[in-house]
């Protein structure tokens, strides 16, 4: 006989307010990763202009192509980092929202160990391979769009920096098939570096509350 | 979420980050008197003090522990904010609606 796996209506748990939960800790994510992406983007800028003045732009201008209206000028650097916000921000919800959906049932089981949420709340805790999983197909998922924009456009010989990426990933190049082989190792490389981060974290927050 | 744990884990990982892009370019054949990691090497003007190197790794490494700390605080900060307040909220609708 066939045993089933307890789900949450087992653990007591109410879905609708699973989902609603996974939403917003998706949105607080797609705001901070907006802001950080795009504070990111206006202070590079802003100190390039600082330091090289007329002469500023070199690799910061290449931003333009992906990021419309950004210039390596002080209005520019506003309108980059507006465009990074909408898509560091798009990024980081989806990476959340994907989490969520993957890590689903080993939710469940986690809330069940909440004593007072109010006195005492529970140390959020991570799953590596489900934020990897997540984390992996975004990026992996921006970097196939960018390469595919670049083909779009007709200019895939021109970005010699783009193809520079295939320094690290091996195989990559400004082309459909290469941006795809990319994406896939992009994919591996964010997986093990998001259990590498989760297992530290689990274990610091472990040791600090006194399970270690 | 633990803010501390998450300063370390992400301090840590960004340290790393730094430090095999570093090596990767290091480590591939480049014929005598061309330069190495040109591009990366721009991060100089950033980051004071590192460079394209095996000395410049140890900066490297340090700047990016900092600012990947930095980034974890920062995550963490807000992420607690609004669940905090989203619970006060919560309980305040709570308290109101059992009036």
């Amino acid at each position: 006989m066939k045993m089933e796996q307890p789900g949450f209506r087992d653990a007591g748990f109410n879905e609708e307010l699973l989902k609603a939960a996974i939403r917003f800790n998706a949105a607080v994510l797609g705001v901070v990763s907006g802001v950080l992406g795009s504070t990111l983007v206006y202070t590079a800028t802003t100190l390039s202009l600082l330091k090289w003045g007329d002469n500023a732009g070199g690799y910061l201008g290449l931003l333009a192509v992906f990021l419309p209206g950004y210039s390596v000028s002080s209005v520019g650097a506003l309108i980059g980092a507006f465009w990074a916000f909408i898509f560091s921000g798009l990024a980081g919800f989806l990476t959340y929202w994907l989490y969520g959906r993957i890590l689903k049932e080993r939710i469940a089981t986690d809330i069940t160990m909440i004593q007072n949420p109010v006195l005492k709340p529970s140390v959020l805790r991570m799953h590596g391979v489900s934020l990897g999983v997540a984390l992996g197909t975004a990026m992996s998922l921006a970097l196939f769009l960018s390469t595919a924009w670049l083909v779009f456009r007709g200019t895939a010989s021109e970005s010699v920096h783009a193809a520079l990426l295939g320094n690290y990933l091996p195989g990559y190049s400004v082309s459909i098939w290469g941006g795809l082989l990319g994406s896939l190792e992009l994919f591996l490389v964010v997986l093990v570096f998001c259990v590498i981060l989760a297992g530290t974290y689990n274990k610091v927050a472990d040791i600090r509350s006194g399970k270690g | 979420m633990d803010m501390v744990a998450m300063m370390i884990a992400t301090g840590l990982l960004c340290g790393i980050v730094l430090v095999v892009a570093t090596a990767v370019l290091l480590l591939q054949n480049v014929p005598e008197g061309y330069p190495v990691g040109p591009h990366l090497a721009a991060l100089q003007d950033y980051l004071p003090g590192y460079s394209v190197s095996w000395k410049g790794m140890v900066p490297g490494f340090l700047y990016g522990s900092v600012i990947g700390a930095l980034i974890g605080a920062f995550l963490a900060l807000v992420w607690n904010l609004a669940h905090y307040m989203a619970l006060g909220i919560m309980l305040i609708r709570g308290s109101v609606l059992a009036d």
